[in-house]
């Protein structure tokens, strides 16, 4: 349910994200490292992988422990519009989550990361 | 601020329920006055404002010492950005773990490394003090549970593995072991992984709950709150979507971290750390601890010094290319601490600087912290492409190779094993520049204090009932930052005495 609300959600935010340049999200998804690598080989840091993170159901990276109970209990799988929601305001996404930041306000520097983060997948 | 301050004093004194509107309309952090405070929400012996490793460290101090403690933090997560780091400690002058791994060290060559690498900024007081305790404040560490393998490694660079002594600065390096017997002192939990800063907040947090500590997540702390006599004697916060005062019988303890994600105070203190790409630490890194302690009468020191950094390397192969600035021109030895190569371009070099490389010193591939910008295959069409004044780049790679291929570096000093003629195309430019490539930055500046760790005013004198500690402090890291494990170091150490000496102070 709360899944299907989100999805409701984030429809109309979808149609305005802007198109994303992976080559500009490198640089925008620089603070994110503080706690987050995407590369495979790199793993878990303070935060999960994101390797591979969208088709992914929430808090499931394999082999890291540190979720709180907000992502564990969440059920959704990952997808563009959700992470654009998400990284818009995470704590108002999903309250008492742990995540480290304050969002990214810009929708065009999120529609960047995003398409930074697709490029490291299967 | 102080205007604030005696204009509120003037308006509480004219009483009644004209204060209250004026209170609501103050900045964020401006002081409260006592008399303004009708009710409070809770009275606990000592305040700390932050739970990060200072913040911790002091609780744990004062519980000790009996007195009752409240951790105030913002976020949901405790242990700020300690927690996010990789939790070194720099300690040193033959403490247990460097005994063990068979490592001589004294607190005279720890300090004489501390105090030449530091230069003008180095507090003598505060440095003395942090040598002279480190093996004792060691052994705290320890016995608040945090863990540490009896292991040393001589690899560069914080260890992803379980061994828990390295060099974690420039103690080999020529200029300071010609006359400083070096050693290596950055001490890191003993674990797997670089997470080395949560493993230490494992350990320090729940030892502050033992010590009696109470933790409180979700609490916007945002003024202080002064007796009529100047004495801080609690603060005012958001929490639950309302205001409430909290009294601090004995003192408030400021340890809320630094200001790099705060944009607007970034531009007025760091403007050069503001220009780099990355801000680099926890989000509640606002400079809250700082503008407060600031409306009371503290002062601030160093505030625009920072970790800025460049993290060329690794592949060390990349270090065998030169960096330039706009002029073409080196102007750092390309193997420098990346700290050090950070400072050069964010202070020295406008934020503008350049890798050049040729077949043998590329990357090779893409890598996330730099961007490939030109491509060619002579050095004067390379300058030409990235718009350098003729023959400028050509003059500087000419007298490089000159001296690189009889295996020296006169200008600069680069170790021997990175000096190679840049001659075979194609020769490729990386952006190094603070605002395009990979360039985490974070403050150092913040309160002064003394070596008990209490806030100063204009005059050097001590504001009654306020301590500070950790980079809510101008404390030992000054830039270029001289050694990892300096800041955690720093605020643990410091923290402790704030919080023994808050907690010993009259009620």
């Amino acid at each position: 349910m709360l899944a299907l609300f989100l999805l409701l959600a984030a429809t109309p935010l979808l149609a305005d994200m802007p198109e994303g340049d992976a080559r500009r999200g490198q640089l925008a998804f620089g603070p994110c490292r503080t706690c987050h690598y995407p590369e495979k080989v790199v793993g878990h840091n303070n935060g999960p992988s994101l390797w591979n993170i969208f088709n992914k159901k929430v808090g499931s990276q394999a082999g890291f422990d540190y979720y709180s109970d907000a992502l564990k209990n969440a059920d959704f799988v990952w997808t563009p519009a959700l992470m654009d929601v998400w990284l818009a305001d995470p704590q108002k996404f999903l309250p008492g989550n742990m995540m480290m930041s304050l969002g990214i306000p810009d929708a065009q520097d999120r529609a960047d990361v995003i398409e930074y983060l697709k490029t490291f997948s299967e | 601020m102080t205007t604030d301050k005696t204009s509120l004093k003037r308006r509480a004194l004219l009483g009644g329920l004209a204060a209250a509107p004026v209170l609501s309309t103050l900045p964020v952090s401006a002081a409260a006055a006592r008399s303004d405070v009708k009710s409070w929400y809770a009275s606990v012996d000592v305040v700390v404002v932050g739970s990060g490793v200072a913040g911790t460290s002091a609780a744990i101090a004062a519980g000790r010492d009996g007195a009752r403690v409240l951790v105030l933090e913002s976020l949901a997560k405790l242990g700020g950005s300690s927690a996010m780091s990789g939790g070194v400690v720099y300690a040193g002058g033959g403490t247990a773990l460097q005994k063990a791994c068979g490592i001589e060290d004294s607190v005279d060559a720890m300090r004489a490394y501390i105090l030449a690498a530091s230069g003008l900024y180095a507090q003598r007081d505060k440095v003395d003090l942090y040598c002279e305790q480190s093996p004792e404040h060691f052994d705290w560490l320890v016995q608040q549970g945090v863990h540490y393998e009896a292991s040393f490694t001589n690899e560069k660079g914080l260890p992803g593995t379980t061994d828990s002594l390295y060099y974690s600065g420039s103690e080999q390096v020529h200029e300071f072991a010609q006359s400083i017997k070096p050693a290596p002192r950055g001490h890191v939990p003993g674990f797997k992984g670089w997470t080395g800063g949560r493993s230490l907040m494992e350990a320090l947090i729940p030892s502050a709950r033992r010590a009696g500590a109470k933790y409180l997540t979700g609490v916007n702390c945002e003024r202080l709150i002064v007796e009529s006599d100047g004495r801080v004697a609690g603060v005012t916060v958001q929490m639950d979507g309302e205001t409430r005062h909290i009294r601090a019988k004995r003192g408030v303890i400021l340890a809320a971290g630094g200001f790099i994600h705060n944009r607007e105070m970034l531009s007025v203190y760091a403007p050069e750390l503001a220009q780099c790409s990355v801000p680099w630490g926890n989000m509640g890194d606002q400079g809250m601890g700082i503008r407060m302690g600031m409306s009371v009468g503290g002062t601030a020191a160093q505030m625009h010094h920072g970790f800025a950094i460049m993290p060329l390397y690794l592949p060390d192969h990349v270090l065998k290319g030169i960096v330039v600035n706009e002029r073409g021109q080196r102007f750092i030895g390309e193997d420098a601490y990346h700290a050090f190569l950070g400072h050069e371009i964010a202070f020295h070099q406008k934020g503008r600087a350049w890798l050049i490389t040729d077949k043998t010193s590329q990357y090779g591939y893409d890598d996330y912290r730099v961007s490939e910008v030109a491509r060619a295959n002579s050095i004067q069409a390379l300058e030409q492409k990235l718009g350098f004044a003729e023959n400028a780049l050509k003059d500087s790679v000419d007298y490089y190779n000159h001296h690189a291929r009889k295996g020296g570096d006169p200008l600069l000093n680069k170790a021997k094993a990175y000096l190679s003629p840049i001659a075979k195309a194609p020769f490729i430019a990386y952006d190094l520049s603070v605002d395009k490539a990979f360039f985490p930055a974070h403050t150092f500046g913040g309160l002064r204090t003394n070596t008990r760790s209490e806030v100063l005013d204009a005059w050097n004198e001590p504001i009654p009932g306020l301590y500070a500690a950790g980079r809510t402090t101008a404390g030992l890291p000054v830039a270029p930052y001289i050694a990892s494990g300096i800041s955690v170091g720093d605020g643990s150490f410091f923290g402790r005495i704030a919080g023994s000496n808050a907690a010993g102070a009259r009620s």
